[in-house]
């Protein structure tokens, strides 16, 4: 899984369990798809705090961990790792086209 | 028209795959259901082939000795489909991975694969994982008897082995019926060679302790020629030295290439020997009538006599210069003089490497089953390979492929990219490779300029482990994370073809991502620029030595 980095804004993510998809607790302790619905944690302490509820609420996902956030002026997160902005953004290419698109 | 010419489940095969998917469906049930923690379903997805990805699960089927059916191959495409996102990934262990698979679709999907005598077991875990051939088994002119026998015989005996359940840590075995190696039998845990020694007879080198990865070695020979029929014994042997003597306390140490690299090879020939010489006569020599047994499914098709000169190929090959190139990249010698082996490859320009939908897999088993014996292989350098394609037949099968794109005539040329997912898929890795290599792909996509280069072999790996082969690589391109910057590490003089087995050496400092192409480039025209007349890239690099490159690439970055 993805490493912890440690940093001063964290959010806590995690992969579903059915499907692996990506996911960030938010602030009523649901998994959610969306990276700015997160709980941001502001400090070390607050990060742990985050990840002890993560993982009590780790029923639905698989191994949460504390991925360290920027945050520009409108509020606007952004993972800080490359990693991690994949995790959220997916594929930095274009996988191979839908069957239909391209040789059908 | 003929289902295989390889090996048919039995019923106790079948039997077997089929308790494994209503275990696995059972497993996932309970996983599902919070019954199992991930800490205990982890080793139980893991040892049938699924991985947790960066994004999503992964499936990685395996398929063994690189050979499919059509049917086989349709299938795939088929569990693609339902699945996944229509599309697959081949890899450089002869597997398919489907990089979006969920969980709770897991079991049917691998309930799909055993309809077609498939599966994914043992494609993880510390056990003798899926044994790899020579892609051209079977068909190729310089064989001398077909590797699949013997890697069948290895899969029945290694497939829920309890002694090797829980070896120190994975353990890859290739096998080559050719004496020109395509199989990168001196790269594996194991790699045996048939070869016919001066008496005539038949038996295997066994090389021993080679390996990518953290720590690249190239394997030992500890017994130049092993009789046949001694080959499972001896196998044994070897992995009960390595189970015994295998680091456990080390990770990165735990490799039987370090084990010999510790205890030397005579010391581990010592071993192997003396562990043999206690259970040679045992149960584990395999008698004429089981060999044969085996043999007998491989037997060959019956490939009817085709003319091996043909007007319309020869006018052809004025007309479209392409379809000449393509010819001599991507067809090989058949063993048959009126047929060819044709290679379609999954690198069209600036195409990620070894990708395949569902679309093109159907297509290739459309063109499998008119023209090549329902047969396909899978190759270790991600392409696909019709083994038996007449050379009457050749316009119309490379028509066939271009219609589906994997007609493009770049068969060991430096668009015939070896890349593997990296990060952009995978959680070890460091850095992206795909990116890379499709840029670079774009970036020489002339056929005539990377004709006139001629062969060069590009391999990308995100992370050392090495899933790219970049250590052996003519340029081999590692991508490293440096405080959270992708750089890539350039190496040169790797090689696998042939028997020409050597690791690449590191040029320099690492490269940022934004100048690899303009490397690449700077390392190809200092090649265009010396090179002697028939010396292919990694000739000039070795007559050369590394400086002439090193000094154009970083005055090219």
């Amino acid at each position: 899984m993805a490493k912890n980095l440690s940093g001063d804004l964290t959010v806590a993510s995690a992969n579903r369990l059915s499907d692996g998809v990506v996911v960030f607790l938010d602030d009523k302790g649901q998994w959610t798809r969306h990276l700015e619905r997160a709980a941001l944690a502001r400090d070390t302490r607050a990060g742990e705090i985050l990840l002890e509820r993560a993982k009590a609420e780790a029923f639905s996902v698989v191994d949460p961990f504390l991925v360290a956030v920027s945050e520009d002026g409108r509020g606007a997160l952004e993972p800080v790792s490359l990693r991690e902005k994949i995790r959220v953004s997916g594929l930095t290419f274009a996988a191979i086209a839908a069957d239909a698109v391209r040789y059908a | 028209m003929p289902d295989t010419h390889f090996y048919h489940y039995d019923d106790f095969d079948r039997t077997l795959v089929a308790e494994r998917v209503e275990q696995f469906r059972d497993q996932v049930r309970r996983r599902l259901a919070g019954e199992l923690t991930e800490e205990q379903f982890k080793p139980l997805r893991l040892t049938n082939g699924l991985y947790l990805q960066l994004h999503a699960y992964m499936l990685r089927i395996a398929i063994p000795y690189g050979t499919l059916s059509t049917r086989q191959l349709r299938q795939l495409a088929a569990i693609a489909r339902k699945y996944d996102r229509g599309y697959g990934h081949f890899t450089t262990r002869q597997n398919l991975q489907l990089n979006w698979i969920k969980l709770e679709d897991a079991p049917d999907a691998v309930a799909m694969l055993a309809e077609v005598d498939m599966h994914s077991i043992q494609t993880s875990g510390n056990v003798v994982r899926n044994t790899t051939a020579d892609h051209f088994a079977g068909a190729a002119a310089d064989e001398i008897e077909d590797p699949r026998v013997w890697c069948e015989i290895v899969r029945q005996w290694s497939t829920l082995h309890p002694e090797f359940s829980f070896l120190p840590r994975k353990f890859k075995i290739a096998i080559t019926g050719s004496p020109n190696d395509r199989a990168a039998v001196r790269i594996h845990d194991v790699g045996l060679r048939l070869w016919r020694n001066p008496q005539g007879e038949t038996g295997f080198e066994v090389i021993v302790g080679g390996g990518l990865g953290r720590t690249p070695m190239i394997g030992k020979t500890v017994r130049a020629f092993l009789p046949k029929d001694e080959m499972l014994a001896y196998l044994e042997a070897v992995l009960r030295v390595y189970n015994r003597y295998g680091r456990r306390d080390n990770l990165f140490k735990a490799r039987i290439k370090i084990l010999v690299h510790e205890i030397g090879v005579d010391k581990m020939r010592e071993e192997v020997e003396a562990e043999y010489a206690t259970m040679k006569d045992g149960g584990l020599r395999l008698d004429p009538q089981t060999i044969e047994a085996i043999a007998r499914q491989f037997a060959p098709p019956p490939l009817p006599h085709r003319p091996a000169v043909v007007g319309a190929v020869e006018g052809l090959k004025l007309e479209e210069p392409d379809f000449a190139l393509w010819l001599k990249s991507n067809t090989a010698p058949h063993r048959l003089a009126g047929y060819r082996i044709v290679t379609a490859s999954l690198k069209p320009a600036g195409a990620p490497p070894g990708d395949a939908s569902s679309v093109q897999m159907e297509g290739v088993a459309d063109i499998a089953d008119a023209y090549s014996q329902s047969e396909v292989r899978v190759s270790h350098e991600q392409n696909l390979v019709l083994p038996h394609v007449a050379i009457e037949d050749l316009p119309a099968v490379y028509r066939a492929l271009a219609r589906l794109g994997f007609a493009e005539a770049n068969v060991g040329k430096i668009t015939d990219i070896i890349a593997c997912p990296g990060l952009d898929y995978c959680a070890l890795a460091n850095a992206r490779s795909i990116p890379v290599a499709q840029r670079i792909s774009n970036h020489f996509s002339s056929l005539a300029r990377q004709h006139d280069i001629g062969d060069l072999k590009i391999k990308i790996s995100g992370c050392i482990n090495a899933c790219g082969h970049h250590h052996v690589g003519h340029i081999g391109i590692l991508g490293v994370d440096k405080n959270g910057v992708e750089l890539y590490q350039i190496s040169l003089g790797g090689d696998v073809d042939f028997g020409r087995t050597a690791l690449g050496d590191i040029i320099g400092p690492a490269v940022e991502a934004d100048r690899i192409v303009e490397a690449v480039d700077a390392l190809v025209r200092t090649y265009l620029d010396r090179r002697d007349a028939g010396e292919r890239f990694v000739d000039t690099y070795r007559r050369l030595g590394v400086e002439p490159f090193k000094e154009s690439v970083y005055a090219a970055v």
